[in-house]
């Protein structure tokens, strides 16, 4: 490494050294992908900019000021705060439980004023950051431990089974899952992998039979036998397939998609936004999104790949597996490729829950690129 | 497994397991992104043309426009059968449609009250999802109108404008062209032309009766398609005129009917029941089918009410019935006209001579007449129309023989002039009572007499007297009747390609000349006079005792309740020199023949002879004139004055109306 200022002591703690060292080609990737969630939310309007385009641009404006500010925040900082959230989170989460606003009979909200509080939003900041702190005052090896595990374990398992009470099954999924590629990235052993991952298949069909409200059964039996229903629950993934098939190489042009248009397409501005996406602009315009998806999930990966504190790695990556997740399961939904669940394609879908937690998680991702070189003590944080 | 335990003692080493796993989970990542591309790329490039197939069919719906349906007329192009505008109004199912509410609000437009309301709300209830339910029909352009504008904000309401059947002649023809109808569960049938889609159109109507339900698949035409673009809950976004379908409109069917000839008929009638029948004898085209009393077509259109129904139903005349094809009736005195044939057939003497003192002692029981004829031969027996020599008469021929001579001429047989319901009858014979009597299959000698009078065991039905007469008038053709000129401009087949009649014309002869002295000297010999100069009508009368006919008199002539009272017959064909029109009328309990048939006869054949050019001149033949006067109308330099020469003949005659002629067409009857 050439000799250069930044090695200099203290010159990293610089705000004007700070800005640079965020990673500025991975907020333009970030960015085409809200600019293209616009463009759809202004055609699915029928050329409007209202209901939707116009608040998603601007929200997501105001979140990629959060997002810098955010980068700029001490490790140590988010450190120090990782237990508080996850407690505040674990609190919301019971409130919202009890006094929570109901929709679509599930109870997901909390209105405080004029503000909507999404616990679970909060929950997927806080457990990330939890786990990466739990496991950054650890040594290598008691990662591996099964008695060790009961902690981690307990930390993952008290917000999903919260977030499934509400009930949410597609959050509480992307927790879990976010959870255990967490612990899996922290060295959990191979054989307690497999033994969790086949656990896992042998416990989905009872759960599937007895664990799960009938609306959320119906969905994934749907999702095995599609066809079975065309005009009942397997309509939107027909409708949905049906719509990307139609759209060809190039689509049928900006504005043109009758599947979208017409309202053929359940939740056209959230859930479905990428086969309306698909019908417009056909296989060009989706794998152009696709491969800026992957650039943001491949950047974010590397961020947390370079960070030189254990803490920094897995909360990066922590953040990294969610937002991959989101994509994923969304896509394979869109694609008819997994049960209809309720989880939007971050920053394409109209949502600013969803946008603001995918936002501050990288806030959190560029904070760990800023502060790669910072070290941070193990046990107790220390605020700046 | 595969991989040994590591254990961690530096820091260093759980950064290493961290980047070796973060690898791999970006490799996940990467395959996962890789598999969407590839489901992307197999919809998006493989399938695609399969999804773009469904896609359409979500974006374009094909709504059914129910065809023009074809028009019904008569032999001159008289419409018996059209179309007119009909603005609907329909309320279909849907989510956000709150049916009570917006009948409620609809109610400001037309009338619905309250009962009707409740019980559209059921029949929408019933009806499946958007699949519109007709609330009201025949509003007017302003009601169309007020409620056309407001529909964008009355989901599930539309107004239509469609087309409804109209008879313009009410109920003349209600019998032949029948009616249509509403189409009922029962009609749609799992294939066939029943099961398409059209059916289910609430503008839809089938043909129920006659001539609408015969030939309803010619009539009805091809549907048409309205090509409409519609947004996910198949409401209608905007038109797409391109891309429609135009309907094809059903045939036009042409009848043989001559609507001049059955109006007369339906006015003749009056309350009457019973029915009349009109065949040219040359060709065997019915001009005339009417079944009195009849009822107006147009009210099974809209449906009928279960009062109005009943009250059409349960009326003693039965109007809902064709008397023409689906009663049959014994003959009665007409039948002796077949008797006659048969026994000159049998070589029977007709100079043969049997005394009537209106009754005589046979088989044990007495035979009555009407009254004491005297010495009859066989011509003046047939005029007068003494049951006393036919008895005997029919004695000398036997069943069998006047049997087969009765289906020569076309009783007990149908007809396929292409509407349905008709009756056979029965033509009694010893076959018969064998088959049809398990307990005395045997032909007793003592109910020969009575067929020989047309009574017993014989029934007929208007329309195959009017063949049988038919037949007589024609003498060489076993003539069919023909109802259908024409569908769609195809000619159908004529009734007198059917073969010859096979008889010996002396004997038809010797009946015709016995039918004229009907008219001239015999029963009818006041009543079925024309009035129109030389051209006579020959027939024969009939009274039949339809009501406990035990061989005597029962109620006769026009005393006692008419539904005991005798049916009256007469069958006629005129001109009776050179027979063109040949008819059978029925009075259903009329009485005498004489009295009751023959007088409506003459009044329906007078129409039929008067419209008939030939005829016509024949009646209004110039006088003869000296042919001085043509010489001074030559030199008058008139080049198309009449020319009127003495034994001119009559079709080359000029018409010059004669007042006398004129008003006798018009003539009320007596």
């Amino acid at each position: 490494m050439t000799v250069s200022a930044l090695t200099r002591p203290g010159e990293r703690d610089r705000l004007i050294v700070k800005f640079g060292e965020i990673d500025w080609i991975f907020c333009l990737a970030l960015t085409l992908i809200a600019v293209a969630g616009t463009v759809m939310q202004f055609s699915i309007a029928g050329s409007s900019w209202t209901p939707w385009a116009a608040p998603h641009l601007i929200r997501y404006v105001a979140f990629f000021g959060i997002m810098v500010v955010l980068s700029l925040i001490n490790l140590r900082v988010w450190f120090a705060i990782a237990y508080p959230l996850y407690a505040v989170g674990c609190v919301l989460l019971v409130l919202v439980d009890v006094v929570g606003h109901h929709a679509l009979g599930a109870q997901r909200w909390l209105q405080v004023g004029p503000i909507t509080i999404q616990p679970s939003e909060i929950m997927k900041i806080g457990l990330v950051l939890s786990l990466a702190r739990f496991y950054h005052g650890m040594p290598g090896n008691r990662a591996q431990l099964s008695w060790w595990l009961l902690i981690p374990g307990a930390l993952i398992m008290i917000p999903v089974a919260l977030v499934m009470k509400q009930p949410d099954l597609g959050t509480a999924l992307l927790i879990m899952m976010t959870g255990g590629a967490i612990m899996v990235l922290a060295g959990l052993s191979w054989r307690l992998i497999l033994i969790g991952a086949v656990g896992a298949v042998a416990v989905v069909p009872p759960a599937i039979m007895f664990g799960l409200h009938d609306y959320q059964r119906k969905r994934i039996l749907t999702f095995l036998d599609p066809e079975g229903d065309p005009s009942g629950s397997g309509y939107h993934i027909l409708q949905s397939k049906i719509a990307l098939g139609s759209g060809g190489l190039l689509g049928k042009g900006y504005g043109l998609g009758s599947q979208s248009q017409l309202n053929f397409l359940p939740e056209k501005q959230t859930d479905f936004i990428f086969a309306t996406l698909a019908e417009e602009f056909g296989f060009v315009g989706c794998i152009s999104v696709l491969a800026l998806y992957a650039v943001v999930i491949f950047m974010a990966l590397r961020t947390a790949y370079l960070s030189h504190s254990h803490f920094g790695r897995l909360a990066a990556a922590g953040v990294t597996v969610t937002f991959a997740l989101y994509v994923l399961i969304n896509g394979s939904m869109v694609m008819g490729l997994a049960p209809v669940v309720g989880v939007p394609m971050p920053l394409l879908s109209y949502g600013g829950t969803v946008m603001l937690t995918v936002m501050v998680g990288f806030g959190l991702v560029n904070a760990v690129r800023v502060h790669r070189y910072s070290e941070i003590t193990s046990g107790k944080g220390t605020l700046l | 497994m595969a991989e040994p335990a590591i254990f961690f003692e530096e820091v260093n080493e759980r950064q290493g397991v961290f980047h070796r796993r973060a690898f791999l989970l970006g490799g996940f990542a990467g395959a996962g992104l890789l598999a969407l591309g590839g489901r992307l790329a197999h919809l998006q490039l493989i399938e695609t043309q399969r999804y773009e197939k469904l896609s359409a069919s979500n974006q374009f719906n094909f709504k059914l426009a129910p065809p023009p349906r074809g028009l019904i007329v008569d032999r001159n192009g008289v419409v018996l059968a059209s179309n007119r505008p009909n603005f609907r109004l329909m309320v279909a199912r849907d989510k956000n449609v709150d049916v009570p509410d917006t009948l409620k609000v609809l109610s400001s437009f037309v009338p619905l009250d309250d009962k009707r309301q409740s019980r559209l709300v059921k029949e929408i209830a019933a009806a499946p999802k958007r699949s519109p339910v007709e609330v009201a029909e025949d509003m007017s352009w302003e009601q169309f109108s007020a409620i056309n504008l407001r529909t964008p904000e009355m989901p599930g309401v539309s107004a239509e404008m469609g087309e409804v059947r109209v008879y313009p002649q009410g109920g003349a023809f209600a019998h032949v062209v029948g009616y249509v109808a509403k189409v009922n569960k029962d009609d749609i049938t799992e294939d066939g032309p029943n099961s398409e889609p059209i059916m289910l159109n609430p503008g839809f109507r089938i043909g129920k009766q006659g001539v609408e339900k015969a030939f309803d698949l010619q009539l009805r035409g091809k549907p048409g398609a309205r090509k409409v673009e519609v947004d996910a809950n198949g409401r209608e976004v905007r038109a797409d005129p391109d891309g429609d379908i135009p309907a094809t409109p059903g045939a036009e069917i042409k009848l043989t009917l001559d609507a001049d000839i059955q109006m007369r008929a339906v006015e003749v009638f009056g309350d009457e029941s019973g029915a009349a029948v009109v065949m040219d004898c040359r060709s065997g085209d019915i001009l005339c089918m009417y079944s009195g009393p009849s009822f107006d077509a147009n009210r099974f259109v809209r449906g009928l009410t279960g009062a109005e129904y009943r009250q059409l139903a349960l009326y003693e005349r039965k109007p809902l019935f064709n008397k023409a094809l689906t009663a049959t009736y014994p003959p009665g005195s007409t039948f002796k006209t077949m008797v006659a044939m048969a026994a000159l057939e049998a070589g029977y003497d007709p100079k043969t001579v049997h005394v009537c003192s209106k009754s005589w002692a046979w088989g044990g029981r007495v035979w009555h007449c009407d009254e004491a004829h005297g010495a009859q031969d066989l011509h003046t027996a047939i005029a007068t129309s003494c049951d006393i020599y036919f008895y005997q008469c029919a004695l000398f021929v036997g069943p069998d023989r006047i049997a087969n001579m009765a289906r020569r001429f076309g009783l007990g047989q149908t007809f396929d002039i292409g509407i349905p319901g008709q009756k056979k009858g029965l033509v009694p014979d010893t076959a018969y009572k064998k088959r049809a009597f398990k307990n005395d299959p045997v032909w007793h000698p003592g109910e020969t007499p009575s067929m020989g009078i047309g009574q017993g065991y014989t029934h007929q039905n208007p329309l195959q007297l009017c063949v049988m007469v038919s037949r007589l008038a024609n003498g060489e053709k076993s003539l069919h009747p023909r109802l259908v000129e024409s569908i769609g401009g195809v000619e159908q087949p004529r009734g007198s390609g059917f073969g010859d009649l096979p008889v010996n014309p002396d004997h038809i002869h010797f009946v015709r000349e016995a039918m004229k002295a009907v008219t001239t000297i015999g029963t009818a010999a006041a009543v079925a006079d024309l009035g129109l100069g030389d051209i006579k009508m020959a027939g024969k009368t009939g009274t039949a005792q339809g009501f406990n006919y035990n061989g005597g008199h029962g109620v006769h002539g026009t005393n006692g309740e008419w539904r005991m009272r005798d049916h009256a017959w007469f069958v006629a064909y005129a001109p009776h020199d050179a027979p063109r029109y040949a008819m059978s009328v029925l009075v259903e309990h009329g009485g005498f023949g004489a009295g009751a048939a023959a007088p409506r006869a003459r009044e329906i054949m007078r129409v039929a002879l008067l419209k008939d050019p030939e005829i016509r001149a024949r009646i209004e033949k110039p006088l003869p004139m000296p042919k001085i006067a043509e010489d001074a109308q030559l030199g008058g330099g008139v080049p198309d004055a009449p020319t009127a020469l003495p034994g001119a003949p009559a079709d080359t005659a000029p018409t010059t109306p004669q007042p006398s002629a004129a008003d006798d067409a018009s003539g009320a009857p007596p």
